[in-house]
């Protein structure tokens, strides 16, 4: 009964915020209903017992994409008005594949497969699982090299992004630590006659 | 599913992976030392080469006739391995010292052959693998270092095209590969190749079509690294504009780890469905051999004939899994190896062509050479003549070794096709020689000296000659390098 009444709070709000993320005129408010949708969404993953996922999905999505979102909305300075404008040149392709999309959810939803007792309940339904643990147990045993080798990839990004875009710019001020900290009274200060 | 005990036991033969941990740790230390080296200083050149040694010797003091497993079967230690990783530790150290010169005036040069160790980490991982999780994280490792190598010089527009349409054509082949790989694993459900192999002897005519459709993707996906017409658009392209010691690198070691992984999933993996991926591979080895062939000869940039000679290698290579017998990869073996020799030795000439104002990259500039440089044009014929396969140098016995390993296992049309194509071939490497020997000079020669683009030149050449002659101990060596395989 609780849970039921969770999974309306959740997914509704979800839903809403989701037509919150379309429909709000100030891209900063898109991205801070984006980020709601994600609480709701982690919310969802709580109620199935998919713990890892909704803590997955907060860490990752809320805390480093959408922030990301946010750097670079602020730095490009999106012009809504322009946007807007290829709206009714749009709408009809657009409205066809969200039409298509409508189709196939009612079809899917109304087919049977998704009725009450047809789908395979879980088995540790009712017992207590830790997901986080035995991920954890099978990622770092069978699954530590794999693991560590994904660790030297994401080295390796680091590495090329650095080095295709930091160029050594002769007109950029830098600090020269030695210079700094070798400077005598003489070099700065200059006695002057009033 | 291994079983998986907690707390964790220390993982099985963890020795084997030495090699790969001597890289992955030095190429990190590397990157710290390099922090503190002044410009022009080419110390981390000579470390990163030290590093490829060490681990060349550490790959070579385990090595055993057993067949040794890490973690819980991911990874794996044969015969095979060693052998292959050999090869790409010559091509690396090789790339590197081609390197020395041609890139020591590029900011941060440093990182690139920290990269360029990771890269042979990536493929170090992917000869090894036993999975197709192992074999991906090495190929992505790989392929995500040569794209940033391939844009390394930032002012040349040319490079940066080039890398561009590398990386997003390659990011495309990954997801084919993926593709292709969650079929598999959805008809036998599992990634180690001799599970599923296992798996595949079993299946019914229902997971026919999903099977078929993984084999397809995937022999799709890794085409695009081995660059097998038609997934070889990137090819001219990127070997064009790639500073040039890359493109001798990325034209040599990611193909030995390519065809490794290939020959590892022929053997382990696909026997069971022997008939389909020798049809699939046969229409793709005669496509390579046509437009490789073809396409070679309208090239006046030596960089763009080479790269188009590559795919027409690659088809002749194709050749040994097709035939899929124990001559067959020992073929491969043979070919990779004296490839690497032969195309090492024509890049460091290209190279050394390079002199004030010019790139020294198109056949024009070649002209005349014999006249200044009778050594570097001696050379250089040698090598066009062993890429051409002319008999009794080293070039012949590789085409020879697939050829009969072809025909032995049946592929009499193939290989007579082949042929055919690899006299076609003949004709633009010797229109190279002739450029050399007998025109003009056109573009005056004044060469940069350097003692180790000399002495690979010097030692390819030998190596052609020494193995058209004598070829015997190269093969024996091949033959006993399928130790593991099959």
């Amino acid at each position: 009964m609780l849970e039921t009444a969770f999974f309306n709070l959740f997914a509704g709000l979800a839903i809403l915020s989701g037509m919150g993320v379309v429909l709000s005129r100030n891209t900063m408010h898109s991205v801070m209903f984006l980020i709601l949708c994600f609480f709701n969404a982690a919310g969802l993953f709580f109620l199935l017992d998919a713990e890892f996922l909704g803590i997955i999905l907060i860490l990752i999505y809320v805390g480093a994409v959408m922030v990301l979102f946010m750097f670079v909305i602020m730095m490009l300075e999106v012009n809504v008005a322009r946007l807007r404008e290829g709206i009714t040149q749009y709408l009809p392709l657009g409205g066809m594949i969200a039409v298509i999309l409508l189709i196939e959810f009612v079809a899917a939803a109304s087919s049977g497969v998704f009725a009450d007792g047809a789908m395979a309940t879980a088995a540790h339904l009712g017992q207590e699982v830790n997901n986080t643990k035995q991920i954890g147990m099978v990622l770092y045993t069978q699954y530590l090299l794999g693991f560590e080798i994904a660790a030297i990839i994401l080295l390796v990004a680091l590495i090329g992004s650095i080095v295709l875009t930091l160029r050594g710019r002769k007109d950029a001020k830098y600090q020269n630590m030695s210079a700094q900290v070798k400077v005598r009274r003489e070099d700065r200060v200059r006695k002057v006659s009033m | 599913m291994a079983n998986v005990t907690f707390p964790f036991p220390f993982p099985e033969h963890l020795i084997t992976l030495l090699p790969e941990m001597i890289v992955a740790v030095l190429a990190m230390v590397l990157l710290l030392i390099d922090v503190f080296i002044t410009k022009g200083n080419k110390i981390t050149a000579y470390l990163a080469i030290l590093t490829t040694l060490l681990a060349a010797v550490a790959t070579w003091s385990l090595q055993s006739s057993e067949v040794l497993v890490a973690f819980y079967g991911f990874f794996v230690f044969d015969q095979f391995a060693v052998y292959s990783k050999m090869l790409i530790f010559i091509g690396t150290a090789l790339g590197m010292i081609l390197s020395l010169e041609y890139m020591k005036n590029e900011v941060n040069i440093g990182e690139y052959y920290v990269l360029m160790l990771f890269a042979m980490l990536g493929m170090m991982l992917m000869v090894s693998a036993n999975n197709f999780i192992i074999m991906y994280l090495g190929l992505e490792l790989m392929a995500l270092c040569v794209y940033v190598l391939v844009a390394y010089q930032r002012e040349v527009l040319r490079s940066n095209e080039a890398a561009l349409k590398y990386f997003i054509l390659g990011a495309l082949s990954s997801g084919m590969l993926l593709y292709g790989i969650t079929f598999l694993y959805g008809v036998t459900g599992s990634f180690n190749f001799a599970v599923m192999g296992e798996a595949l002897q079993h299946t019914d005519s229902n997971s026919h079509a999903a099977l078929m459709l993984g084999l397809v993707f995937l022999i799709a996906g890794l085409g695009f690294k081995v660059s097998m017409a038609p997934f070889h658009m990137w090819t001219p392209d990127a070997y064009e504009g790639a500073p040039t010691p890359v493109t001798a690198f990325m034209s040599v070691a990611p193909k030995v780890a390519g065809f490794a992984i290939l020959m590892r999933i022929v053997a382990d993996l696909l026997p069971a469905v022997q008939h389909e991926y020798e049809a699939i591979l046969t229409i793709l080895a005669v496509l390579t051999i046509v437009v490789g062939n073809l396409a070679a000869i309208a090239q006046r940039n030596i960089k763009r004939m080479l790269a188009y000679s590559t795919i027409g290698h690659v088809g002749f290579i194709m050749m040994g899994l097709i035939a899929g017998t124990a001559d067959g990869f020992s073929g491969i073996l043979i070919y990779l190896s004296i490839y690497l020799i032969m195309t090492m030795g024509v890049f460091a000439i290209i190279i050394l062509m390079r002199r004030e104002g010019i790139q020294g990259e198109l056949l024009d500039d070649f002209a005349g050479l014999s006249r200044v440089r009778p050594g570097y044009a001696l050379a250089m014929g040698l090598l066009m003549f062993s890429m051409a396969g002319i008999p009794f140098l080293g070039g012949f016995w590789a085409k020879y070794a697939v050829f009969m390993a072809a025909v032995e296992a049946g592929h009499l049309n193939l290989v007579l096709f082949a042929l055919l194509f690899s006299a076609i071939g003949a004709f633009y490497y010797l229109r190279v020689v002739k450029y050399i020997y007998f025109d003009e000079e056109r573009v005056a020669f004044n060469f940069v000296e350097s003692k180790p683009l000399q002495a690979t030149v010097v030692a390819a050449a030998i190596g052609v000659v020494l193995i058209g002659v004598y070829p015997e101990p190269l093969m024996a060596l091949c033959k006993q390098a399928l130790g593991g395989l099959i």
